[in-house]
Parts: structure tokens; sequence; C-alpha cells
């Protein structure tokens, strides 16, 4: 294959108005030349190409999922696809050139608008890479707006968010501790839990509000919002989340959506672009990336933050996913994914499965099984079916979707009777 | 056109519509959900309706510098869509991801070969976090030697995300500047490299689109004076092939995999950035490494001197897929990539050296910055806005910062005489208009879907979302 369209006829006039007699005179200035050729396989044409991914592909098995944990298996509508795939949305860039990119532009409008719907939020970026690094950068936001460098993290934050949360917190030299006092910046929660365990944290945000400090709820599962309270009710500062679940393939974990919004108040220290309505010379409606004063291409060392890129296409992919689905579709997959993965539950109970949630739960748990983990899901996992995470030696963390058929549930309980 | 919140309709059905009860307290509910119900055909036609007031590679030239806009080939779009690779969910486990686990490896493997480096992380989202996991290296590095340095050298013509980075890090940033033949000037930056630098953060080719000739001096010196070198390699499109960074004295670099390795940019990511580093550097890479044993793939978490993780997951796998595919498909003919890249920039600067002023005069790498300050203030952004009127994306304008009126072009290897012909005329076209009809320049554009917009309005009274009674301004 070759995407090269210059033919050897114009690349001879080109170097003759150039004034070269060949390429390698225009890179007279590399320091240092690389002699050899470099070691890499033959090149392929595109039937080839798509043949070795098939086979690449194939060594992967997929099986009836019953996982969550950060990465949710719902229905993607078709006609999401096709819109993604339209070019003039996926190979556009950043929107730097307003009146060649209302598209993109107005899109990230609706982004927002649809974040702050279900969030209760004042205002939303255009998007973060991942829900790891969106509760980063919410922690650094929060140092950046009080001046503390304090963090308290509730238990049973996702290990992975906590560990990226650690990390950049090495990085600014900031704290994560245990207690709630004068010196911390802010407070931070995943609901529901890792464990699935959704609650009204509102004893917590008076909390965190009462030693000067900000909440932040990082949702990692975003369906629930359909049914459960939006955190701006019971408190929030800042929501932060993963929105894979909006119309986003699992994809082996990514590309992903993190997603920050916040109340009024922060507005000048949110990372990332952000799109606002104006009008044009002619006063006519459209869109353009506003408050760049924040960002790293103006601000430099003072931005708010380093990023560059939102998330794009994978925010556009919500949008029109939202839009696809709506209220009553969204409350659908949100009500079956809770009633699926409490039948389940239901039905492993009466399997000598314990349950450990200590609190009503949306469409994932936790359950302690009466033999070694390992086992059981071996033994699902003969059957076609990805049972579960499994967290500690007796413990599996299940989940849900409207896409858990009530077949594959029962398969699921026969798998597990005969391991 | 309105917005998707001002349509409510009957849903079409993408679900079964199951009666389930729910057994919540009241203190969890949630009330009202204020979504629209929109139908299928009018989401389809709003957001189709709304791709066409866009811009993109696939419809026309867009030659913005820095960020290596080339044609995205649809076969890596089509792989990437596998069953195999999509559906599979992060934690399947290495038995069940075998295929993916060697994507990622073989894709390291591929990426060592093209730059020299020892080892690649996949996981960054982005250039930018990519280089946010370098500096934290740095830092890491040099706390686990007991060495205090808080510091980052950086030229003056670096992309905005070093400084921004260093400061995430509480590092200083010492900004160098630039000299007469457009390099990092050599003698200040000996002058700057005090035993309290962690770091030096260079872009080759610079942001000029020159090659820094005195990067193995540069290195040589920082590395004499302990300090870590790392490679800005969000121009590699110029180096494929051609020189690797290795070998120029770098401990690291990153790669913008949607830049070099042509992933779509999907209006503003998703990206993948990846770091590469020096053998003495990889312990401090994010887990999951991903390790190979008798042909077997598998994750490796014990790296007790790893930074952390900057991920959720492992990285934008579906985009790793696209890079791969790409770079498979080039195979060992990859320098014709750069080659032409280098060809392309070259021959549209010997057409536009006459009309513009060329701060540099030297050949330029991918890509080459030209000032328009002969046209008057403002003229950069007034030529981009006239541009639109041609048909043309615009360069990207007023970076670097050191250029006044800068238009910083890069054509990639995938456009051709023809284009870069038109291009050159519209560009010599739209500064005669600034000579005699200068109003149709400065109120420019009038051809796109909207005029121009008013920014100064958008900061002044922010609308950021939609609201009921919020439906046009």
């Amino acid at each position: 294959m070759n995407y090269i369209p210059i033919t050897e006829n114009d690349r001879n006039s080109m170097l003759k108005q150039i004034g070269v007699e060949s390429i390698n005179d225009l890179l007279k200035d590399v320091r240092p030349p690389l002699n050899d050729e470099l070691n890499l396989p033959k090149p392929m044409s595109e039937f080839e190409i798509r043949q070795h991914m098939q086979e690449m592909a194939k060594k992967n098995t997929v099986l009836a999922n019953f996982v969550g944990a950060g990465s949710y298996d719902h229905y993607i509508p078709s006609a999401l696809n096709h819109i993604l795939g339209r070019g003039e949305f996926s190979t556009g860039y950043t929107p730097y050139q307003a009146e060649a990119s209302q598209g993109t532009l107005q899109a990230m409008y609706e982004f927002q608008s649809f974040v702050c719907l279900l969030t209760g939020m004042d205002i939303s970026n255009a998007s973060l890479y991942d829900g790891a690094s969106a509760l980063a950068e919410a922690a650094l936001l929060c140092s950046s707006y009080n001046g503390r460098n304090r963090i308290y993290v509730r238990d049973r934050l996702h290990p992975h968010y906590l560990q990226v949360l650690k990390t950049y917190c090495n990085a600014a030299n900031l704290e994560i501790t245990d207690k709630i006092d004068e010196k911390t910046s802010c407070v931070i929660a995943q609901n529901p839990d890792f464990h699935g365990n959704a609650e009204n944290l509102a004893h917590l945000a008076d909390q965190a509000h009462k030693a000067g400090a900000l909440f932040v709820v990082c949702v990692v599962e975003p369906t629930s919002l359909a049914i459960l309270r939006a955190p701006a009710d019971y408190g929030a500062d800042i929501v932060v989340g993963e929105g894979q679940s909006f119309g986003i393939p699992v994809n082996f974990g990514g590309p992903c959506l993190g997603f920050l919004a916040t109340r009024d108040f922060l507005l000048k220290k949110i990372p990332g672009r952000i799109c606002g309505m104006t009008v044009d010379s002619k006063g006519n409606k459209g869109f353009v990336l506003t408050f760049q004063a924040r960002e790293q291409h103006i601000r430099r060392e003072r931005a708010t933050s380093n990023i560059t890129t939102n998330q794009g296409l994978m925010a556009l992919a919500a949008t029109v996913y939202l839009a696809l689905m709506g209220r009553n579709g969204l409350r659908t997959v949100a009500s079956l994914s809770y009633a699926r993965a409490h039948s389940l539950q239901q039905k492993l109970q009466g399997l000598g499965f314990k349950i450990l949630n200590d609190r009503p739960f949306y469409n994932e748990f936790l359950a302690q099984t009466p033999k070694p983990a390992a086992k059981i899901l071996s033994k699902l996992s003969e059957n076609g079916i990805q049972g579960g995470l499994e967290i500690g030696q007796d413990r599996i963390l299940v989940c849900c979707t409207e896409t858990n058929t009530a077949q594959d549930i029962e398969r699921y309980v026969s798998a597990v009777r005969e391991s | 056109m309105k917005t998707i919140f001002e349509y409510d309709e009957q849903t079409s059905g993408h679900l079964a519509d199951e009666q389930v009860s729910i057994e919540l307290p009241g203190d969890l509910r949630r009330g009202d959900l204020p979504l629209p119900n929109v139908s299928e055909v009018n989401v389809v036609r709003h957001y189709t309706n709304l791709s066409r007031e866009n811009f993109g590679v696939d419809v026309g030239f867009y030659p913005l510098g820095s960020c290596t806009m080339k044609y995205n080939p649809k076969v890596n779009e089509d792989v990437a869509k596998l069953e195999g690779f999509s559906s599979l969910h992060p934690h399947a486990g290495a038995k069940f991801a075998q295929g993916s686990l060697q994507l990622m490896w073989d894709l390291e493997q591929l990426l060592k070969e093209i730059t020299g480096m020892d080892a690649f992380s996949l996981q960054p989202a982005a250039g930018a976090q990519s280089e946010l996991l370098g500096v934290m290296i740095a830092k890491v590095h040099f706390a686990q030697k007991n060495q205090k340095r808080s510091k980052a050298i950086i030229p003056d013509s670096a992309h905005g995300t070093n400084p921004a980075t260093a400061a995430i890090c509480k590092m200083e940033t010492v900004v160098i500047p630039t000299d007469l033949r457009g390099n990092m000037d050599l003698q200040k930056f000996k002058e700057a490299l005090t035993p309290d630098i962690a770091i030096v953060m260079l872009t080759n080719p610079n942001t000029l689109g020159l090659y820094e000739e005195n990067v193995l001096e540069i290195c040589e010196l920082a590395h004499k004076n302990g300090t870590l070198t790392y490679c800005d390699g969000a121009n590699m499109n110029a180096m494929l092939g051609i020189t690797k960074p290795a070998e120029q004295g770098f401990d690291m670099i990153h790669l913008n995999l949607h830049k070099s390795f042509s992933t779509p940019h999907g209006g503003g990511g998703p990206g993948a950035g990846v770091l590469g580093v020096r053998k003495f550097l990889e312990g401090y890479l994010p887990i999951p490494r991903i390790v190979k044993q008798d042909a077997k793939y598998a994750f490796d978490y014990d790296r007790p001197k790893s930074v952390g993780k900057v991920h959720s997951f492992y990285g934008n796998f579906g985009m790793l897929v696209r890079a791969y595919c790409y770079i498979r498909t080039w195979g060992s003919d990859i320098r014709k990539v750069s080659e032409h890249a280098v060809l392309n920039a070259n021959y549209l600067l010997s057409l536009l050296k006459e009309t513009f002023e060329v701060p540099y005069n030297r050949s330029c790498a991918h890509e080459f910055v030209v000032s328009s300050k002969n046209f008057g203030q403002k003229s950069a952004q007034n030529i981009a806005k006239r541009l639109l009127d041609y048909g043309f994306h615009p360069p990207t304008i007023y970076f670097p910062l050191i250029v006044s009126e800068a238009l910083m072009i890069e054509p990639t290897e995938t456009e051709n005489k023809e284009t870069l012909d038109r291009f050159a005329s519209a560009l010599k076209e739209i500064t005669r208009e600034i000579e005699e009809n200068p109003q149709i320049v400065a109120n420019a554009p009038h051809a796109t879907p909207v005029g121009r917009l008013d920014e100064v309005m958008a900061a002044r009274k922010p609308n950021l979302k939609w609201s009921a009674g919020n439906r046009i301004i």
C-alpha cells in the first residue's frame, strides 16, 4: 500500500523547483543520519494486512461478559457508528478554526450540556482522557483553587483510579491522608463505589464543606445516573468520571472518555477544552473554544493543566448515544442493568454465595463464593462466560448490563451449579 | 442549527421495553431525567448535518503545523473494529487476550526499532500525558538517587505543554532562546546547565520545522551534568528511517501515534502518546508491563521502581491497533513517509519564500514557519480566515511564539503537487487581496457556515450549556 500520491515526474520537478538534486540534499542538517535501513518487516498490501489483523484478533477470546469494574458492556445502537465514521468528524482536529469546525464545536456544547443535565452541575469541560486521569485532574484543580495539598479518599475507590491519583499526587507534591481537617484540599468518593454500593453522600459533602474542602464525586458507571440521584443534589462541587458506558466499546480498556463538571465558581480553574456559544459577525449563533487563557498553548507554565487534546470523538460518541437513547432509552438501560444484576444476585444467593454489599447496589455486586473463586470462574469460562473479577481467594465482583440476557444468566447459574 | 435538546419526540426502541421493578430508597433515587427523546431519523440527520459544517482531512488540505494532519487510511478503521479487539474486556485476563497482548508487544518492538529506544510504555493517552509521565520519571529517578534537581530546561520555541508539564511536577522552567539559525542557543544552554537541572526537553525537529543541528552536543553536555534528555517527538514524521532519537542522545521520547502513525485526530482526540526510554529508565515505566515468555504474553505488575499508573487500563488500545496496522503496512519502506513529508514542506516553502518573510534561511524538515508581518498586524489571523474561503484549512498561526505573525505550515506526505500548487496560489492571491481589497480579507471568512465568531463575547457572557429558554442568543 502506498499513501503517498506524488508521481516520479512530480518529484523531479519539485526537487528542481527547490533547487536540489535529491531528497537527501534536504536532510543535510540531520544529526546523526541513520546509515542502515530500519530493520522492519516487509511492507504489506491492504489485503495482507487485513488478513494479518484478523488472525491476531482471532487469538483473543470474547466470552459472555459479567465483568464491569471500570469498563461496561452496554448495547451500542447501529446509528452511532455510522455517525462516528463520518470523516468530517473523525479526521478533523481540535477546532482552532471555529468557522470550519461548527460540527465538532456544537457537538462539544451538546456533550457539555448532557454532562450537566446528568450530574446536575453548572459547567462541564469538553472531556478528558479517561475516568482515572480526570479524577487526578480534579485533585490538581482543588489544590490550585484552595492552595491546600492534602487529599482524603474514601474507601472503595476503583484501585486503578487510586493508583493513577497517587501517581499524579507524587508528581504534584500532594499527599493522600486518612482524615478530613482544615488542611484537606478535597474529599473524593466514588459513587456507586468499586463494590457497587450506591449511597447518598450528603453527610460526606457536609464534612468536607465544614473543613473548607471541596467535595469530588467520581462516577465510573454513568448509566447509573439515569436512576440514581444527581451528585449535585448531595453536595458535589466537582463530578468526574468515565463516560465509556455511553456508546463506547470496551476495547480492551481504551480509548475511554473522562468527564469533569463543576460548580460555577471553579470555571477559571477547569482543565481542558471548553466550548461556548457566541455570535458571528452577522449576529448568528455559533460556537467557539472559550476561556483559552487557562490553557497551556497560551499560559504555558501557568496553565491550569498541560492537557491539549480532549477525547473528541469519544465525547461525540457519548453525545450521539445519549441523543439516540434519550430519556426513555437511558432509563431502560439503567432499569434493565439493575434488574439483571439483582436477578443474578438472588440466584447466586440461593447457591450459597454471600452478598457482601452493605448498601443498595446498582448493577454490580461483591459476592463471597462458596468455593474458591478461581475454581468457579474457571468453570464459568469453560462455559463461555466471564463470570466476574476475582478479588481475593473467595470474592468476585459481578456486573450485569442490559446485554446480559435472561438466558445468559441461566447459563451462568447452571455452570455454577456444576462447579 | 438547533441543538439536540430542542427536539422532543417518541423514541424508537433500541432495547426491548421490559417492565422491571426498582427498589431504591427515596434518598438515592433520581426524580426527573431531563434528557430529550429524539427519533433515530432525526438524530442521524442532526449529526449528519453538523458533520457537514466541519472540515477534516477527508474534506481537504489541512496543513495545520505541528499536528501532522495526514490522510488516515480506512483499513485501519476497519481492523480496529474487529470484534476480537473491540469487544474484549480489559479484565478478560491474559489467557483470553493473547491477540491484544501480542499486538501491544509487537508494537513496542516496532517503536523500539524506529526510535532506537530500549522500552516503550503504551499507556499515555496523549502526547501531553506522555510528557507528564516523562517528567514524573525524571522526578522519581532523582529522588531515588537523592539528588535535588528541580528545574527543566526548555527552549523558547517549545510547545506550551512542555512548561505546563514541568509546572505540574513542581519544576521550574529555565527558558533558552533560539539562535540565528533557529537552533536552541548552545552558549546560553551551557550557561543554564547548573547542577539543579533535572531534565532538558527538546523538540526535534523543533517547532520552527528545523532539525536541531546541535542535538548531539546538547545531549552530551546534559549527560555530563547528570541531566536527563527528553525528546518531544511530536515531529517524528520528519525522522522515520532518517535518524534515531536514541542515537541523538535522548534518554526518553514521546511519540504521538495520531500524528506520525496516522490515527485519526477525532476532532481533538482520542490520541495515543507512547513513551520510549533507555534501559536505565525502564524500571520506572507504568504498570502493568507486557512480557513475553515462551511465545505467550502476560501482564507484569511486579515493578517495584515503577512510577505507578497514568491510565484507567492499558492505554488507548483502539488507537494502538490503528498505529500498528499503519506501521506494518509501510514496514521497511517507512522512510518514504518522512522523505516525502520533507520534500513537500520544502517544495511549498520554495513557492512561498518570495511572498512571505522566512525567519531562518535553511532547508526545513517536515514543516516550516513563515511570517506575514509585512502584511500588518493580525495578518496571520486574517489570512487564516480567508484561506477557509479558498477551501483550505489554515495552518497553525501565532505559534511558535518567537516568530511574529507566524504561519506554521505542515503539508504532510499525503498531498500531491497539484494541491500544494493550489494552496500556494491561494496564499499569494490573498496577499494580493490584502493590498487591493483589504476588507474582504479582514472580514473573512465569507463562505463558511458561520461568519467570523466573536470570541470576546463568548468569554464575557459565558454560555456553556443548553438550558430551556436559552435557545438562541
